[in-house]
């Protein structure tokens, strides 16, 4: 537990000390009150669900641009020759860097709090919905921090990166137009392996262990794959 | 097959050059030993710890230079340096001293807060060299440490390298005769990923006659 706390400190600085953190979380943060006021002012209605997904198609297509530069940069300035021939497992090298970047979406979707104590002071929102919307962020940006890091640590090249997190996050997202178009039973597969499908359920206030579950597993699977990528060399 | 038969042995204190022309194996020879590649076959072991059966304890013995001598660009000298130390499992007041003690060694005094971006190739050699020495391994490995530099440098470079001799056992590797010849106690030969020969300083009174008759 010590090595992750002295690789997460390393990775809070290489977060920190780029400037890609603070345009990512500056873009989102901008996005995020565009679509707020804009919601709020046409609907008249106390609830975050157009945020909520706002902020799921932000995580998508932002994600990349924070995990991109992970495993792909310390490869590209042998950098990752040193992590890993000193004696630490794969293992801490991978958590430290999912939670840098988790930490970093988990502290923009806090951006988000403000909207939540604009509803409260001039209306009645319904807390429950409110609450497992941030879990199904949550959740989701799990899943999508942990598979920018399996695509970054497969090349050297950042862009091809963000373009591998971007395409399979997009390819998660609409699983569920392609499984109409298959044979069962491959359809109910491939309709499971749906993100929004998941993440829609617990928007508007449903919470499933098994969508919990979708997104937490898919996560560990991930980095369970960069672990076993960074240990094979 | 990059590397084939190779048996060899380094003993403790020694510095040992790796001999051979870009593209012979001495790179990836190196990496084998750091732990950064993994034998398809063969046993590797470092201090008595079997490097891939015992991969954390091998790594513990060593300190590594990769050619390209990498830092974080984003960090400063002496902060890239206690970083290293901290991830080579020291810990405690420990850490600034022994910082303190490679800082002064390889003359970094200057730019220790500057950070290592800015820094000359000879200054970033330094750096390397001080993050691999700052646990106080029994192996050093550099792999072609004078690459880049400028004679001055290699001069400097070439000194603490026979400084660290006795106390330390140092495997380098390079495709320069000359610098192993004025830095090495003993030099294997390495071609086409097979180790032609092993042989003594002391006992090689012409390295280039003797390599041309290998390859």
């Amino acid at each position: 537990m010590r090595m992750l706390g002295v690789l997460l400190r390393k990775e809070l600085l290489a977060t920190f000390g780029s400037p890609i953190g603070y345009t990512v979380a500056a873009v989102f943060l901008l996005v995020l009150g565009y679509t707020f006021s804009l919601t709020l002012f046409a609907t008249k209605v106390a609830n975050l669900i157009y945020i909520f997904h706002q902020m799921y198609v932000l995580t998508i297509l932002l994600v990349p641009a924070l995990t991109m530069r992970a495993f792909a940069e310390e490869r590209r300035n042998d950098t990752l020759e040193l992590l890993l021939t000193a004696p630490v497992g794969e293992i801490w090298i991978v958590l430290a860097k999912f939670l840098a970047v988790y930490g970093l979406v988990l502290a923009m979707y806090c951006g988000g709090f403000v909207y939540v104590g604009v509803l409260e002071a001039y209306g009645a929102p319904d807390w429950g919905p409110m609450a497992s919307g941030y879990l199904a962020l949550a959740c989701n940006a799990a899943l999508i921090v942990a598979i920018g890091l399996l695509m970054s640590s497969l090349t050297e090249n950042q862009v091809v990166a963000a373009a591998l997190t971007l395409g399979t996050s997009l390819m998660l997202w609409f699983a569920d137009s392609v499984a109409y178009l298959l044979p069962p039973p491959l359809d109910s597969v491939v309709l499971n392996l749906s993100l929004i499908g998941h993440f829609r359920p617990m928007v508007t206030g449903s919470v499933f262990v098994s969508d919990i579950g979708y997104f937490v597993s898919g996560a560990l699977l991930a980095l369970f794959l960069t672990t076993r990528r960074l240990a094979e060399r | 097959m990059a590397l084939a038969a190779v048996d060899l042995e380094i003993n403790r204190g020694e510095v040992f050059g790796l001999l051979g022309p870009n593209g012979s194996g001495k790179t990836t020879f190196i990496r084998l030993l750091s732990g950064y590649l993994l034998p398809t076959s063969g046993r590797l072991e470092i201090c008595g710890c079997d490097a891939v059966e015992q991969s954390l304890q091998a790594r513990r013995q060593i300190g590594y230079v990769p050619e390209a001598a990498p830092v974080y660009g984003y960090m400063r000298v002496r902060e890239f340096i206690t970083f290293m130390a901290r991830l080579r499992g020291m810990n405690g007041q420990a850490v600034p001293d022994a910082v303190d003690r490679v800082i002064a060694a390889l003359a970094l005094e200057s730019v220790a807060n500057k950070p290592t971006r800015t820094l000359s190739r000879g200054f970033r050699q330094r750096t390397a060299i001080a993050q691999a020495l700052v646990h106080d391994p029994a192996l050093l490995i550099l792999d072609e440490p004078v690459n880049g530099l400028d004679p001055r440098q290699i001069i400097e470079i070439r000194a603490l390298i026979r400084g660290l001799a006795g106390r330390h056992t140092v495997l380098m590797s390079s495709h320069v005769l000359g610098e192993v010849a004025r830095t090495a106690d003993r030099v294997g030969i390495l071609l086409d990923g097979h180790l032609r020969g092993v042989r003594a300083m002391a006992d090689t009174p012409d390295l280039e006659e003797w390599f041309l008759s290998l390859a």
